[in-house]
């Protein structure tokens, strides 16, 4: 074991801190404080995206050779660590997380070479089509078609949970080449590289939080290129499992889990318990308070163990195992900041959460943000397959 | 960064399983609980011979110089095999005091196994935090006059070393006591531990440091780490033995394992051991290279505690009856768990630290 302190990381972490504290606008500092989601307000969040690319560190997770820093564990850790202190937005993990990797691994040298570099400098935006109305959990009986036709396949059906599809320029998806033998076989990864195709229909969906985050997809005679496909023809279930891997697996998400530990903190000191003293001073808030640092600690020595290549990591129930910490931890820290904000969560304050809004937010940065990221993050425990998916993996895996 | 075992650590643990899968199986270890002394003489001469009680101590008191990782790296193996002999008490604790203050002649005897050592610190509920204790030393003619009663002394009735924390004016004070000096009332745990409650009425001490209260929080902060290890390896014989178990038992006709509330209860359990184990890990690391603050101790502590009692609690629970007897060791897993969160304070005590608002010095 090695864990030792190291000067050439405390001068990284200098140089990181200078560039954090001077590279973001004011517009990107307020996206940050008003992020209630994994997905952080668009056109600042991919301005911060491109000014990070300029800087060579929009993708710590990447390999060198594909524009990544070549940063150690430890320097990706400082890295998160000094990016959530200053409560800067997220990335969205659409194009960085998942099909960036996954090309990496699966796509042609023609496929990398032509979207690797849009997802690596912000450029594009890449949203997920894989759920469908009459598929979500099972997956598999996902029914959009492709028909192969010349050069082309002809797309008819539609996709829903579509993250941010409206502000998307780029899609990939699962679709159905066929409908012989078991479900999982007849399936195809294909990548949109323009969401203007003619045929192709995008309506966002109004979620709890009162915000567009979400979309429905409809396809009526769409034309793709088959070049567009990852993988071999009805082999895309392989496909998807293996991005899938990314979209579950973490990189450092704990850092943020801790931010968000410390605004409600920060903000218990200041708000009264009901019985005279503050709610920092409140035993049973001490105790809550108490709980979730050890689950946020827990969690982020986990991720520690698993990114510098401990055995853990290789555990078949190693994603399912991190889904289901992450998210649930995520949801329970809501929770937290909820009951810290009490009634000053109550107002309705969509309209204040836009960047660069009018509207007067009523109460602190807290009060702004707790509820509606409570709402939102009952999503984590049912996307990237639902906490009961999980747990079956999970579960299957101790089964002799 | 690296949580791994060295090469040599991983030799050493899987000598002791070999080691304990031959001597230890649960039938000899209960037939050990039973019998007079509550340990075994033989295994505790198996534990010298394989080197683990000259493990952590310096080469010149005839230690092998080893680190809390490679203890770590046993403990685990004792707590799934639910080893009694005196490893915490004599090496852990009272070793432990006794190599900070730099008692050799104590140490090379512990350190041999042939000699039995003991600390006496804890005084019930109120001593997770050391600077409670009520245990008063005063000045006497030849030197100190112990006064007061501790409570839970692992091995406190049969140490031949015994170690003593004590009031002294107003530091808290480290004292050497003839082991026969207290009035012992003494009783096994639950666990299958021999312990003591221990009566100082005026006993004589020798002492081994004053203002030795930062000294003693690095010795319990290490006994913490030794003593979660022991829990999350009897975690990890809960979840192994209950994932056979719900595999292999059938009701309507399959295995129960089968049925999704079951099997979401074994996920359950995974989750919690896979959170409880990295923390001991990494805890460990820290712990290793000097940088173990309280906030860390608290945390590992916490975590075994309640991630602990909930693994433990769905072993039980998804054995149905015969999860209730004493025959199958899973309660009795279960009990090696709850023993190690009462001791050094409970899971309440240490996540009212985490959670209590933070001094400006530990913040950082």
């Amino acid at each position: 074991m090695d864990i030792a302190p190291d000067a050439d990381l405390e001068k990284f972490r200098a140089e990181v801190a200078e560039f954090l504290d001077t590279a973001p606008t004011p517009e990107i500092r307020e996206a940050g404080r008003r992020t209630t989601s994994v997905f952080g307000p668009f056109d600042q969040v991919m301005a911060w995206h491109r000014i990070l690319h300029a800087r060579g560190w929009s993708a710590p997770d990447w390999p060198v050779e594909h524009g990544g820093p070549g940063w150690s564990v430890e320097q990706r850790y400082v890295f998160a660590d000094e990016y959530q202190k200053r409560g800067l937005p997220p990335l969205l993990p659409n194009g960085l997380r998942m099909i960036g990797p996954l090309l990496m691994e699966l796509g042609t040298p023609e496929q990398q070479a032509r979207y690797l570099p849009g997802i690596l400098s912000g450029e594009d935006y890449w949203t997920q089509g894989y759920s469908e109305p009459g598929a979500g959990s099972d997956l598999a009986s996902l029914s959009t078609m492709a028909v192969p036709d010349g050069d082309d396949y002809v797309l008819n059906g539609s996709k829903i949970w579509t993250t941010y599809a409206h502000h998307a320029n780029r899609m990939f998806m699962l679709v159905r080449t066929s409908r012989e033998g078991k479900k999982q076989q007849g399936i195809t990864f294909l990548l949109l590289d323009r969401m203007d195709l003619p045929g192709l229909e995008v309506r966002p969906i109004i979620g709890l939080d009162g915000a567009p985050e979400q979309c429905e997809v409809f396809f009526t005679d769409v034309r793709v290129p088959q070049a567009d496909r990852v993988g071999a023809e009805n082999d895309g279930w392989s496909v998807a499992k293996q991005l899938l891997k990314h979209e579950r697996g973490g990189s450092a998400h704990s850092p943020m889990l801790r931010r968000r530990l410390e605004v409600a903190r920060a903000a218990a000191a200041e708000t009264p318990s009901g019985f005279g003293g503050t709610l920092a001073d409140d035993p049973v808030f001490q105790r809550d308070l108490g709980e979730l640092e050890a689950e946020v600690a827990s969690y982020e020595h986990f991720e520690k163990l698993a990114i510098s290549g401990h055995p853990i990591a290789r555990d078949p129930a190693y994603p399912s195992l991190n889904k289901v910490m992450s998210s649930e931890l995520t949801q329970r820290i809501s929770v937290l900041m909820t009951r810290v904000v009490g009634l000053d969560g109550l107002p309705d304050q969509r309209e204040a959460l836009l960047v660069g809004s009018d509207a007067e937010p009523l109460g602190g940065d807290l009060a702004l943000i707790a509820m509606p990221y409570y709402l939102n993050s009952r999503a984590t425990t049912i996307y990237a397959g639902t906490n009961e998916v999980q747990r079956d993996l999970i579960a299957r895996t101790l089964r002799s | 960064m690296d949580f791994t075992f060295t090469e040599e650590q991983t030799l050493l643990r899987d000598s002791v399983v070999r080691a304990l899968q031959r001597d230890y199986s649960f039938e000899a270890r209960q037939s050990i609980v039973r019998s007079g002394t509550g340990w075994s003489p033989d295994v505790w001469a198996r534990l010298v011979e394989l080197g683990l009680t000259a493990l952590p101590f310096p080469e010149d008191v005839g230690g092998l110089g080893g680190s809390v990782v490679d203890v770590v790296a046993v403990a685990e193996v004792f707590g799934e095999h639910l080893l009694v002999e005196p490893y915490d008490a004599s090496i852990v604790l009272a070793g432990g005091v006794l190599a900070a203050v730099g008692r050799k002649d104590e140490l090379e005897r512990i350190a041999s196994g042939e000699a039995i050592g003991a600390l006496a610190h804890e005084e019930g509920r109120g001593t997770p935090d050391p600077s409670l204790v009520t245990t008063k030393a005063e000045r006497s003619a030849d030197g100190y006059a112990l006064t007061g009663e501790k409570r839970l002394v692992l091995h406190g009735a049969d140490a031949d070393v015994l170690v003593v924390s004590a009031r002294l004016d107003a530091g808290l004070a480290l004292f050497l006591v003839d082991a026969s000096a207290p009035v012992a009332t003494r009783f096994t745990t639950v666990d299958g531990r021999r312990a003591a409650h221990l009566r100082f009425d005026g006993a004589p001490g020798t002492l081994l440091a004053a203002d030795a209260e930062p000294l003693l929080r690095g010795v319990l902060d290490r006994a913490i780490v030794v003593l979660a290890a022991e829990a999350v390896g009897a975690m990890g014989g809960l979840l192994r033995r209950t994932a056979e178990y719900a595999s292999t038992r059938e009701q309507f006709g399959v295995p129960i394992g089968s049925f999704q509330t079951v099997a979401h209860r074994l996920a359950d359990m995974k989750i919690a051991y896979v959170a409880a184990r990295s923390t001991l890990l990494h805890t460990t690391a820290l712990a290793e290279a000097g940088r173990l603050a309280p906030q860390d101790v608290a945390v590992l502590k916490a975590q075994v505690g309640r991630l602990g009692r909930r693994v433990g609690e769905s072993a039980i629970q998804t054995h149905g009856g015969v999860g209730m007897t004493d025959e199958l060791p899973i309660g009795h897993l279960h009990k090696r768990v709850l023993a190690v969160d009462a001791m050094f304070g409970g899971t309440d005590h240490h996540l009212r630290r985490l959670g209590a608002p933070r001094s400006p010095a530990a913040t950082g």
